[in-house]
């Protein structure tokens, strides 16, 4: 969930209102440019900017503008902005201000064409429709006045509009620090799971962002608890994105469900490229793992070390400590072991006693249903899991050896056995959806989250853009791996952080 | 030149090619006698306190270090081991800065944005994230040798310290983009 912290501005001065009521202010000796560059310093991605004399009036004077090009020119800050927008001129302004999303209230009841029109011109995603609602109802023009319309019916229309993005404050909780509307927004999320809802109003610590974040919500403005200091504005790390090589004999390779190898170039060249194009991390897989294919492998990681200034972890074939140890000596900041610790638990202990757990790597192989892969090779345990998996929805079961073989083993106890041995990070990859583009299994990946303390890496299934943002949100992921879709540029790694970033996950630029 | 202390574990290597590839002339070395010709010193680290402290003492590093008043920088554990103790085994580290290591809650993996407290080197303007993959933090004595903080786990942390000749980042220059680049120029420009 990312944290949004929200500066409210009257006649050029911060200020907080008691329930949206200007006789009911509190002024905070801060200039606006440097509480901006504060938040950012606090770790905020994002900026929520409410324009209160344009709400007051209607219309963005040029004061505000020009405030708007101090804080972008002064911070790396993503603006939302709302108060007084009641045009097209209006948004348009804005936008050529620099701010990244109109955040509109009143115009949506008052003239929803504007704002279609405004849609077909921007796009969507510039916009958010705050939805300030009072015992059920939305509440527009400072509060004043009493649209009648239901909540529900005012987020039909938006979604009618093509927006995906809402902005839902209780008023009764606004500036009254009595803590969020926590039932509010757990039926939101629930009914309306293709919108991105953003909570507003109430929030007085951290307790309270983390109740929204349970509640399901994507992203929380944070008004007097900022102002005060009482929340810390950094949510989760940044969520990784990293591509994932392949390799054998020296050269990248990546095909569905690990077989149809196709060539996709050099590992050095293709590391330098994503290092270039803002990726967070690397992972090399040596997929041959054979004892001659380990001295190329350290070879080829002694290059990549040489190359590029990001940190890379490797895997394929790593049977022992030593092992462990030869290639973190070539340069790999982290080593990945997989089917050897299944073979051998002891290995995890072993490794991470020698390299330490932070440099540790667990990867899981996993299917939901394997049987139905045509990878099997053990007959008994084809009837064994078709009859588990009828007498349990979901059963999720490490494979081993490339995905060539089932094992008895549950994945979720085995991800939670390998970080009690000293895994540092899990690398999830689902078998059943790797390389068929449809998704991550979310599922799996939030399953094991519940249950361990350590980072997770998704594996498995990227195609889309939604798929990326689904496996952070929705799989709990804390960072994200793909391969196919880098490699032949379906997708790059500035598209992925973008959309991330847009959905309100945050991402390093 | 600068010497990069031999610890037998980690990222020599990184740091080593994080050198060549800016024009630093560097040297990795396995004993204290390797050290007189250095205008700076980097104690690398990764894996656990005890181990690299009983790396330090086998081989006379702890020795050297105590005497030694060109600059050094530690990094990760490196820098850990600058400090008096630390929680991880309960180890008695070099004791040159003083302060304590402890465990976090949680293991950081991953890049953080870090904020840089006054009279930073190098100086920049905007924010910077940088790789961490830590799960023990810094608490200097006096604060005021801290150089740079970051927030994990809703807690700020000890990112960067310097004292004198002492220059200590938890995380890792050697792996931190441009940024880190920077980093380690300004240290090395430092060491003439």
């Amino acid at each position: 969930m990312q944290i949004i912290p929200a500066i409210d501005v009257l006649d050029g001065s911060v200020v907080r209102l008691k329930q949206g009521q200007y006789d009911q202010v509190t002024t905070y000796e801060s200039d606006p440019v440097l509480l901006a560059k504060k938040a950012e310093q606090e770790g905020a991605q994002c900026l929520h900017l409410v324009n209160l004399s344009g709400a007051r009036q209607g219309g963005i004077d040029p004061a505000f503008l020009d405030l708007i090009s101090r804080i972008t020119s002064a911070t790396n800050l993503r603006l939302q902005v709302g108060g007084g927008i009641r045009s097209l001129e209006d948004i348009q302004s804005l936008i050529e201000a620099g701010v990244q999303r109109c955040v509109i209230g009143s115009l949506f009841f008052t003239n929803q064409d504007v704002v279609r029109q405004a849609v077909d011109l921007y796009g969507s995603e510039r916009f958010v429709i705050a939805l300030d609602q009072r015992d059920g109802s939305v509440q527009i023009n400072g509060w004043e006045e009493d649209t009648q319309v239901k909540l529900e019916e005012a987020i039909d229309q938006v979604i009618a509009c093509g927006i995906r993005q809402i902005l839902v404050t209780d008023i009764s909780r606004d500036g009254m620090r009595t803590g969020p509307s926590l039932a509010l927004y757990c039926m939101l999320v629930r009914q309306y799971p293709g919108l991105q809802v953003t909570a507003s109003g109430g929030v007085r610590n951290q307790s309270d962002l983390d109740a929204l974040c349970r509640a399901g919500s994507r992203a929380a403005v944070v008004g007097t608890a900022f102002l005060e200091g009482d929340v810390s504005l950094r949510g989760r790390l940044p969520v990784r994105i990293i591509p994932c090589l392949d390799v054998k004999d020296g050269r990248t390779v990546k095909g569905t469900s690990f077989q149809n190898l196709r060539d996709a170039g050099d590992p050095v060249e293709l590391a330098k490229i994503y290092a270039d194009q803002g990726a967070d991390e690397l992972v090399f897989l040596d997929i041959a793992a054979t004892n001659e294919s380990r001295k190329t492998m350290c070879d080829l990681v002694s290059q990549i070390a040489d190359a590029i200034n990001i940190p890379f972890t490797v895997g394929g074939g790593v049977q022992s400590a030593v092992d462990a140890r030869m290639l973190l000596s070539a340069g790999a900041d982290k080593i990945s072991i997989n089917s050897a610790a299944v073979k051998d638990p002891n290995l995890i202990d072993k490794i991470a006693a020698t390299i330490g757990s932070t440099n540790l790597v667990v990867a899981i192989d996993v299917a939901l249903s394997w049987f139905d892969s045509a990878h099997h090779d053990n007959a008994d345990m084809i009837d064994n899991v078709s009859s588990r998996a009828e007498s349990r929805d979901e059963y999720w079961r490490v494979l081993i050896n490339g995905g060539t073989k089932g094992t008895d083993l549950d994945a979720i106890q085995w991800a939670q056995e390998a970080v009690e041995r000293g895994a540092g990070e899990l690398l999830i990859t689902s078998f059943d959806r790797d390389g068929t583009g449809e998704g991550f299994d979310c599922k799996l990946l939030r399953s094991i989250k519940e249950k361990v303390n350590v980072p997770v890496i998704a594996s498995g299934g990227a195609g889309s853009l939604q798929d990326f943002i689904d496996a952070a949100e929705l799989g709990d992921a804390d960072a994200v791996l793909a391969a196919t879709v880098f490699h032949y540029g379906h997708l790059s790694i500035k598209q992925v952080k973008e959309s991330l970033l847009e959905a309100n996950t945050p991402v390093r630029l | 030149m600068i010497g990069i202390i031999s610890t037998g574990i980690g990222n020599i290597r990184s740091v080593q090619c994080s050198l060549q590839r800016l024009g630093i002339a560097c040297a990795v070395l396995s004993n204290p006698t390797q050290a007189a010709p250095c205008t700076g010193l980097i104690l690398p680290g990764a894996g656990a306190a005890g181990a690299g402290m009983e790396v330090l003492q086998a081989s006379g590093w702890d020795q050297l270090l105590q005497e030694w008043n060109r600059p050094l920088l530690g990094i990760c554990l490196g820098m850990q081991l600058l400090f008096d103790t630390s929680e991880e085994a309960d180890t008695a580290c070099l004791g040159l800065i003083a302060g304590e290591v402890r465990k976090m809650p949680k293991v950081q993996i991953g890049w953080n944005q870090i904020c840089e407290t006054s009279n930073p080197k190098p100086q920049t303007s905007k924010n910077q994230s940088v790789y961490f993959i830590n799960s023990y933090a810094c608490f200097p004595s006096d604060a005021s040798v801290i150089t740079q903080t970051t927030t994990f786990a809703s807690q700020q942390i000890c990112a960067g310290v310097q004292s004198g000749n002492l220059w200590g980042v938890q995380w890792h220059p050697e792996k931190s983009g441009e940024f880190g680049n920077a980093y380690l120029l300004s240290f090395a420009q430092s060491c003439r």
